[in-house]
């Protein structure tokens, strides 16, 4: 699904490129659920933002269903990756729905209509992450935990076969940790998605992922 | 919000907006219901006096509220605004230094010709702050740095034109301090056959940015990952904003508080972050600001105009300070 070559991962700045991370080779496939480890630094979220198209490789390439990541225009990408954030959502009176209805975003008009089709998946992306009690509340009035639930659900509305996570659990107490990846491992092998997810809680990662890739400090990849 | 409910709401609006528009049509120092229809007294001061000042409320009022809100969601910032980020003052500067190329090469400030010329470099002086702004915002993400960085610009501007009116004729000088303190009551109906056509695609090209919209509100890298060209939307809500600001700066001067309080008096009493329910929201409620500080400026005073800007802040940042209070939430 996801073949990545010579991969070199870091930011562009005028005159001189800054790498972060050199030689990624690899190769993910669909219905697993893989667990990006390593330091604080060491590049996690930097290898996250190339690989969902945000940044652009140094050199190398991401070949996307044997299509190159950058042959795919921004709404096509929408479609197949999506992608949950550590940066927090709020103000703006959005609501619980508002947030995971912008998940059909790549699907609607132009005048940002839902469909009943829409609204139907929207419904049960919350139904999935037991929202639905939370759907009309602002989501500056929940906590960081339920924050973190309704972004998943956003890409549960996005609908794409690749999900990639930052750090996920930061926020979370031991249940919700725990919740959240069954619910990942359930997406995984009930639809047959692709989903990276990046954290420090690595034991309990260990418990559900199908493979963990551990980014280490002399600059190699560990793949188990 | 429900599609029964914005429908409702639009409609009771627009009944407000609609009885504004009435009221400040008849009200005034010459009362026209004493007129008898066919005194041509009577055709003059509804259609060469009060009709182009009531057309030119409703098309200020309204640009500016729009600006405001584009912004403040572009920014994801409430604060921001036409008049605070600096682009009033660009334009304002730009029209100064127009003005003053005009009068020197002794052409008339105040014909046609002279008056499409201001208005183009009222618009590059939007566009240009506009843009500046962008691009500290690109570098800069915090919210604050921004809106330090459009206060300073605002003040650099600010002194550049006074520099330039310090050096001006006597003459000048009060076109621009009376202009400085905003007017509605300067524009033709000849203006407005010039102005309205321009309004009308700005305004209108902004209901084609409503998806893109709702989705930047979550932040940029969601936004695009959602399928939206954020540098696309980027530029394009630049251009629409430095053109309804500098096309409403060069006829009416530059508007403080409409553009900043509506969107934030809009989002507050209604519940939404769609963007077609709020852009909605915003065009007509900032025309009945406007047209209802027109009409207190008249109330006030019957005998000499009294400038826009003064009635808008007096009465509407109470308003917003009130309304801030009782939120619960925040307003951004």
């Amino acid at each position: 699904m996801i073949d990545i070559k010579h991969l070199e991962v870091g930011y562009r700045e005028k005159r001189k490129n800054i790498s972060v991370f050199k030689n990624i080779n690899l190769t993910l496939h669909a219905g697993n659920l893989i667990g990006l480890m390593g330091d604080n630094g060491i590049g996690k979220s930097t290898f996250l933002k190339t690989l969902t198209g945000n940044l652009a490789p140094l050199s190398g390439e991401i070949v996307l269903n044997s299509t190159n990541i950058n042959n795919y225009s921004t709404q096509q990408l929408a479609q197949l990756l999506s992608i949950v954030i550590t940066e927090k959502v709020g103000g703006f009176n959005l609501t619980v729905w508002d947030v995971v209805a912008s998940g059909r975003t790549p699907y609607i008009s132009i005048f940002g209509k839902l469909n009943a089709e829409d609204e139907g998946i929207v419904n049960s992306s919350l139904q999935q992450l037991n929202l639905e009690p939370l759907r009309d509340k602002l989501i500056d009035a929940l906590s960081d935990g339920q924050r973190q639930k309704v972004m998943i659900a956003k890409s549960l509305a996005q609908q794409t076969p690749i999900i990639v996570l930052d750090e996920p659990t930061a926020f979370l107490d031991y249940t919700s940790k725990h919740l959240l990846f069954d619910t990942l491992k359930k997406l995984c092998v009930e639809q047959n998605k692709l989903i990276i997810v990046s954290s420090h809680d690595i034991d309990l990662m260990k418990q559900y992922i199908t493979k963990s890739i551990t980014m280490t400090a002399e600059n190699k990849l560990e793949v188990f | 919000m429900k599609q029964s409910k914005f429908i409702l709401t639009t409609i009771y609006l627009s009944l407000i907006l609609v009885a504004l528009t009435i009221g400040d049509l008849c009200f005034g120092s010459i009362n026209l219901f004493s007129l008898e229809t066919t005194d041509p007294l009577f055709s003059t001061i509804l259609f060469d006096i009060r009709l182009p000042k009531t057309l030119t409320c409703i098309l200020a009022g309204s640009g500016l509220a729009l600006c405001g809100l584009l912004m403040q969601s572009l920014f994801r910032n409430p604060l921001a605004g036409p008049y605070v980020l600096g682009v009033s003052s660009g334009s304002s500067l730009f029209v100064a230094i127009a003005t003053m190329l005009i009068s020197s090469i002794q052409v008339s400030g105040f014909h046609f010709m002279g008056k499409s010329i201001v208005t183009l470099f009222s618009i590059a002086g939007a566009f240009l702050v506009t843009l500046v702004i962008l691009i500290i915002s690109k570098k800069n993400k915090s919210n604050i740095t921004i809106l330090l960085v459009g206060l300073m610009l605002g003040q650099i501007l600010g002194a550049v034109q006074a520099l330039i009116e310090y050096t001006s004729s006597a003459n000048n000088l009060k076109t621009f301090v009376i202009w400085g303190m905003g007017s509605v009551g300067s524009t033709t109906l000849q203006d407005l056959f010039f102005v309205i056509p321009i309004y009308a695609i700005a305004i209108t090209s902004s209901f084609y940015f409503i998806k893109p919209l709702n989705a930047i509100l979550l932040n940029e890298q969601y936004a695009q990952n959602l399928g939206i060209d954020v540098n696309n939307l980027r530029l394009s809500i630049i251009i629409i904003t430095a053109i309804l600001v500098g096309l409403i700066t060069a006829f009416c001067g530059p508007i403080a508080f409409v553009g900043i309080s509506v969107p934030i008096a809009s989002r507050l009493f209604f519940k939404t972050s769609h963007h077609l329910h709020q852009i909605v929201f915003c065009l007509i409620i900032g025309a009945c600001v406007l047209l209802s500080a027109d009409f207190i400026c008249q109330l006030l005073s019957n005998q000499f105009l009294l400038p826009i800007n003064t009635v808008t802040t007096l009465i509407g940042s109470p308003v917003v300070i009130y309304l801030l209070f009782k939120s619960k939430f925040s307003i951004g």
